[in-house]
């Protein structure tokens, strides 16, 4: 099953003391895909990143990454293994400069000079942040602390990007813009890329596979051309809805995930 | 809490307990008795509130005049399209008390649905529950031109809805005691402007085939089952009861509704479909009638809550039910239970079996009673393990409800007992067909003549289209419906119903479809569990991401074939499933795959799902 898979989760089980936020979640990121998992508010979606990058150890179920069982592994050596994770609200050094905070990203690189290569790629990217350099990173506007913890995950030379909300907080035109970037990052870079998302609209749209997680479940999960068509996800996600008899609704239909 | 071996309280009774010819006189005649007692419970905001006999009379009284203020005129057609509320009791009993013909729809139905129902009763006005089913009244109402008026029960969200033809029920409430402060003795006029022999309400059955046909009751006929289901078990006074079937499907809306009218036994309803099980546990009903889907649920519930106790709980469990089921095998032996025996099963009471039963919510039962399909032998024994007598009743909403029922003095699990004493109930010599004949025989089917003549032959037999079989004491087996029953290529007569039965008696099965008709094997559809399988796939590790994906995994096949495996063991050799296909889809009682008492309908699934079924006989 796992053979032309680059991560894989199997019966992923993960809780928060005694409540289970993901109840068995399996699924499958292809190499050079954008995969996205959608979902509500407390869907899961953050929990299933932290599992896959070992922040949170799982209770159950197994994740594989390059063939390699990295379950409850500890995360610095995940970051080793070409996985980075660029969590949800940023979390960037506030205190250090914007140079440093890239730095910090490519702390487990020992070949200066690829380092210096990705740091060119990264203001390439994000010019703002070449501009801001030796800036604290603290005082960037949360469009660009957002293209610096994308930037920072991109200096440990991932293969595979975790992407937590990078829409969270910021003006559609923002968005707009880093996803733009995201999606060079895919094509020209090549990496895989794992990305949670509210925005369902924005993530349909960039994204090659999509799953969607209700209650800690997967419900569906398709192409996100074929996931934009259906019923419940034009409903519930992207806010289409027949008005009826009466030219306004309000009552919600029932989802049946078809 | 009741014991098997002493079920005195479950007695019969003969005299009229409320007078009335109609089923609306037998309301007012109840309320004059019972003032200000409760007869209703609902949840409002989280909390029960009673409503009184009085103030249920006094809300009728108002909606009936209300009526009567639109024009709804005597003998006119209202329907009801909602789910299981207090407000459709009110409507109903304001509609016959005005004269008038009351009729439900499945708050499931389509909007396609709707329009025939309410085209072919000739609905005047139509009660709707809220915005969702309003939608679907004003998408058809241009193409019914007999509505007058949409009545809506909760007007949530309606609040900046204008429409000359809709209105709310407190509009309704508020119109007719206007009309009634200005027309004295008008009310008293239309309660009694209809007979005993006139149409009173029309319940459309679900049709398993062809388009649903409108069963007449007379109030003479309703009141005469309603009077004779006393006489089978008596309710009494303050038993609780719990309203949560439709009220569109004779099961409640006579076992339910008008039983409590007669009996003034409390109904409690449930807040919606998905809160059954913890409204049972906070009413812990005296008095229970289910459908075999709602006890099936309720046994994969303590199964599974079994299997993930620990060792000494599960052994505690089984020893308990072992006693329960040594108690029930002598009771059902009618043998005595000997008093040795008596104290272990108190003791496993003390330990277990009480708990089990609180965990249902059926520890104050008196009485359960299974109808409306047929049930498995084994689940009936179950629940008599636990010390609570289940009886079944079997009937249809032509008969009005029950016609034969299990005695309590002698319970036969298997059986659906003798006839009861206010029906003649026999077995078609020919055919084998059970055949009714009493006053609860119903009036025909509206607008359709010819399908009347089908079901009530010249001598008034109705012919139920279940086959069966009577033994010595009278008792009557199901076999199966006349239609359903298979003919193998081998030319072999098969029940389908029995191995269906066994199936669904797994915890992972929820509804089946036995196949071989005219075939050289059997094979069947299976509809899982959803909330079993999932949990069975988390604890054995088997990945899936979506309902499909759970029903192609190997180990749930393998699963599923365990269970095939386990039933075929109880059947004969040409009774033996060869092969079987999961449905794929996870059906909701919007589909019309389901009934809506979510059984699959059988021929509308063999259709449906042809090419799976010829994929199992290649």
């Amino acid at each position: 099953m796992s053979e032309d898979a680059i991560l894989t989760l199997t019966n992923v089980e993960s809780a928060y003391g005694p409540i289970r936020a993901i109840r068995g979640v399996s699924l499958r990121v292809r190499p050079g895909e954008i995969a996205t998992v959608l979902g509500s508010n407390g869907a899961g979606k953050s929990t299933i990143l932290k599992t896959i990058s070992g922040i949170l150890d799982p209770r159950k179920g197994t994740v594989v990454f390059h063939g390699e069982d990295i379950t409850a592994q500890d995360p610095a050596h995940i970051v080793q293994r070409g996985l980075s994770h660029v969590p949800e609200g940023r979390e960037v050094f506030p205190l250090l400069s914007v140079r440093d905070n890239l730095m910090m990203g490519a702390y487990t690189r020992r070949d200066r000079d690829e380092v210096a290569r990705d740091l060119e790629l990264v203001f390439g990217y994000f010019p703002i942040l070449k501009e801001r350099n030796h800036q604290d990173a603290g005082l960037l506007s949360g469009g660009q602390q957002q293209m610096l913890a994308i930037s920072r995950a991109i200096m440990a030379a991932p293969q595979l990007i975790l992407l937590d909300e990078p829409s969270l907080g910021l003006s559609p035109l923002l968005t707009h813009e880093i996803f733009q970037i995201v999606v060079r990052i895919n094509r020209e870079r090549g990496t895989t890329l794992l990305l949670v998302e509210q925005n369902a609209n924005m993530a349909l749209n960039v994204a090659d596979y999509g799953y969607v997680l209700e209650n800690g479940r997967i419900v569906m999960e398709d192409t996100c051309e074929r996931l934009r068509e259906k019923e419940d996800i034009r409903e519930f996600y992207l806010g289409m809805k027949e008005v009826g008899a009466r030219g306004e609704r309000r009552w919600k239909k029932k989802k049946t995930w078809r | 809490m009741s014991n098997l071996w002493d079920l005195r309280h479950l007695q019969p009774r003969h005299d009229i307990v409320v007078p009335g010819d109609t089923v609306h006189e037998m309301f007012w005649n109840a309320v004059q008795a019972r003032g200000e007692k409760t007869f209703m419970r609902e949840k409002v905001l989280g909390i029960w509130r009673a409503w009184s006999w009085n103030r249920t009379a006094d809300a009728v009284r108002e909606m009936t005049m209300g009526l009567v203020a639109l024009g709804f005129e005597s003998g006119e057609c209202a329907s009801i399209l909602s789910n299981t509320v207090v407000d459709w009791v009110l409507s109903d009993l304001a509609i016959m008390s005005g004269g008038g013909v009351s009729n439900g729809i499945y708050p499931t139905d389509a909007a396609s649905q709707v329009l025939y129902l309410c085209e072919d009763s000739a609905t005047r006005v139509l009660f709707v529950e809220d915005e969702e089913q309003l939608d679907k009244a004003l998408e058809v109402r241009a193409r019914l031109p007999l509505l007058r008026k949409i009545v809506v029960f909760d007007m949530e969200g309606l609040s900046h809805f204008a429409d000359p033809m809709v209105l709310s029920l407190s509009r309704l409430q508020a119109l007719g005691r206007a009309y009634d402060a200005e027309h004295p003795g008008e009310f008293e006029r239309r309660r009694t402007s209809r007979g005993p022999d006139d149409l009173a309400i029309l319940i459309y059955t679900s049709g398993t085939t062809g388009r649903p046909k409108g069963a007449m009751h007379s109030h003479r006929g309703l009141v005469y089952v309603t009077r004779g289901y006393n006489t089978l078990i008596a309710q009494v006074e303050g038993d609780e009861r719990m309203c949560f079937l439709p009220l569109c499907h004779v099961a409640e809306r006579l076992g339910g509704e008008f039983f409590a009218i007669y009996t003034g036994a409390i109904l409690n309803f449930v807040e919606n479909p998905d809160t059954v099980p913890e409204n049972v546990r906070e009413i812990a009903p005296t008095a229970f009638t289910a459908v075999p889907r709602v006890w099936e649920k309720f046994y994969s519930a303590v199964t599974i809550a079994v299997a993930e106790a620990g060792r000494a709980q599960q052994l505690l469990y089984r020893w308990a039910l072992g006693v329960g089921q040594r108690v029930a095998d002598r009771v059902l032996a009618e043998q005595p239970v000997p008093a040795a025996l008596k104290l272990e099963f108190t003791l496993a009471r003390w330990l277990a079996l009480n708990n089990v039963r609180k965990l249902i919510g059926i520890h104050r039962a008196r009485l359960l009673v299974t109808g409306a399909a047929p049930i498995s032998p084994d689940l009936v024994r179950w629940y008599l393990a636990l010390g609570v007598p289940m009886l079944e009743v079997w009937g249809q909403t032509e008969s009005g409800g029950a016609s034969t029922g299990m005695l309590a003095s002698r319970i036969k699990p298997g059986s659906i007992g003798p006839a009861c004493a206010f029906n003649e109930v026999k077995v078609d010599g020919a055919t084998s067909e059970l055949l009714i004949r009493g006053p609860n025989v119903f009036m025909g089917y509206l607008n359709q003549p010819e399908k009347t003549a089908e079901t009530i032959d010249a001598e008034g037999w109705l012919h139920t289209g279940d086959v069966g079989a009577v033994d010595e004491d009278g008792y009557f087996r199901i076999t199966d419906r006349m239609r359903d029953i298979i003919i193998t290529a081998g030319g072999k007569n098969i029940t389908p119903s029995e191995i269906e039965n066994e199936l669904k008696f797994s915890p992972y099965i929820t509804d089946a479809v036995v196949i071989g008709d005219k075939r050289a094997y059997l094979t069947v559809l299976i509809m899982i569990d959803q909330e079993n399988v999932e949990k069975y796939a988390q604890d054995n590790d088997v990945p899936f991401s979506n309902y499909a994906s759970l029903t192609r995994a190997r180990q749930v096949l393998d699963l599923i074939q365990g269970e095939v495996d386990r039933t075929n063991k109880k059947f004969a050799r040409v009774e033996q499933i060869k092969s079987f296909r999961l449905i794929e889809t996870q059906l909701t009682a919007e589909d019309e795959e389901l009934t809506p008492t979510m059984k699959l309908k059988r021929s509308l699934v063999q259709k449906k799902y042809a090419p799976l079924i010829e994929s199992m006989y290649r």
